[in-house]
């Protein structure tokens, strides 16, 4: 047993990190594809309309990992955590919680900011092939999107598999598995960061292609899907090792 | 306190963070191979499949250190 009021200390720092360092990444994401769009505004009056739409559904799409940030910020607040049988175990995961989420949206808010900003440049450079390169875009940000799924997928899970500290345990032992949960949520959360980004990288990168090429668009998406499965690797040892330390330990 | 069972946990939290941070270069790196490559596919279409593989064996050369800090990360889990 513990005092309620340490869960909750834990549960109110972890929303604030959690929601804090989405928007922090969103917010340069978003700004990213609203200077592509101006920029083929500039070069492409005729197509505003089209530019300013493409614009709104990307950044709509960017701010995917803000949003699912700010409902796990929302539960640690609301969700009524505080049953003081959670004990030192409830503190951990829910500090977990908090920074999986936290740090695994700044990948995507970031890659698919990338994703999308090129999206808007390739448009004003070719405007007839805008549909296909609205279409790659939304392609390219769900891919970068879904390393921050598994990061939502393992907060969820702290938030609500994880066991109630049993009573009479050495303190030691406390210690061991409630640094477990911290951990875990730190390495997904810090290891989807780099595949975000680079998917996103990837993606941007294969709109600005699919404006060059004449034909042969299908070529370009093919190795797109080819490198940003290789590029999830990572983040799936991440997802692993977390499970490991959830659960194993 | 039992010592032992601190230095486990530290070497819990080590896990994590080695895993984390360790996977964040290769993610970045791969993903650039893969940018690259598209652009290339974009300027010589013909040389699709030299370019392909080329980016797999980059990718899967940038891809070691993330095995690396896989590896650690499994040692300091159940071998500490």
């Amino acid at each position: 047993m513990i005092d309620p009021g340490i869960i909750k200390v834990s549960a109110y720092i972890s929303a604030g990190i959690a929601v804090g360092t989405a928007s922090l990444a969103t917010g340069i994401g978003s700004g990213y594809i609203a200077g592509g769009a101006v920029e083929s505004m500039e070069r492409q009056p005729g197509i505003n309309d089209k530019l300013f739409r493409s614009m709104l559904i990307g950044q709509a799409a960017t701010g995917t990992g803000a949003i699912l940030s700010l409902v796990i910020g929302l539960l640690l607040l609301f969700g009524g955590f505080d049953n003081p049988a959670g004990g030192w175990y409830r503190v951990a995961s829910l500090m977990g919680a908090g920074l999986a989420i936290g740090l695994g949206a700044i990948g995507s808010g970031y890659g698919a900011g990338v994703a999308g900003g090129q999206a808007c440049i390739a448009m004003g450079r070719v405007p007839d092939k805008n549909a296909t390169l609205l279409g790659n875009m939304l392609i390219g940000q769900a891919l970068s999107q879904s390393v921050t799924i598994y990061a939502l997928l393992i907060s969820l899970m702290l938030l609500y598999s994880t066991p109630l500290q049993p009573e009479g345990l050495a303190i030691g032992v406390v210690v061991m598995k409630s640094v477990a949960l911290v951990a875990s949520g730190i390495c997904i959360g810090l290891g989807s960061i780099g595949s975000g980004i680079g998917i996103g990288e990837l993606a941007g990168k294969s709109n600005l292609s699919i404006a060059k090429v004449s034909k042969g668009e299908m070529g370009v998406m093919r190795v797109m899907f080819i490198g940003s499965a290789v590029t999830q690797s990572t983040a799936i040892y991440a997802l692993i090792v977390s499970f490991l330390l959830m659960f194993v330990l | 306190m039992d010592m032992t069972l601190i230095v486990k946990a530290a070497s819990l939290l080590g896990a994590g963070i080695c895993m984390g941070l360790g996977a964040i270069g290769p993610g970045v790196g791969e993903g650039f191979v893969g940018g690259k490559a598209c652009e290339g596919i974009a300027r010589s279409p013909e040389h699709a499949g030299l370019i392909t593989r080329t980016m797999l064996v980059g990718q899967a050369v940038s891809e070691s250190t993330g095995i690396y800090s896989l590896v650690i990360a499994l040692l300091l889990m159940f071998s500490v």
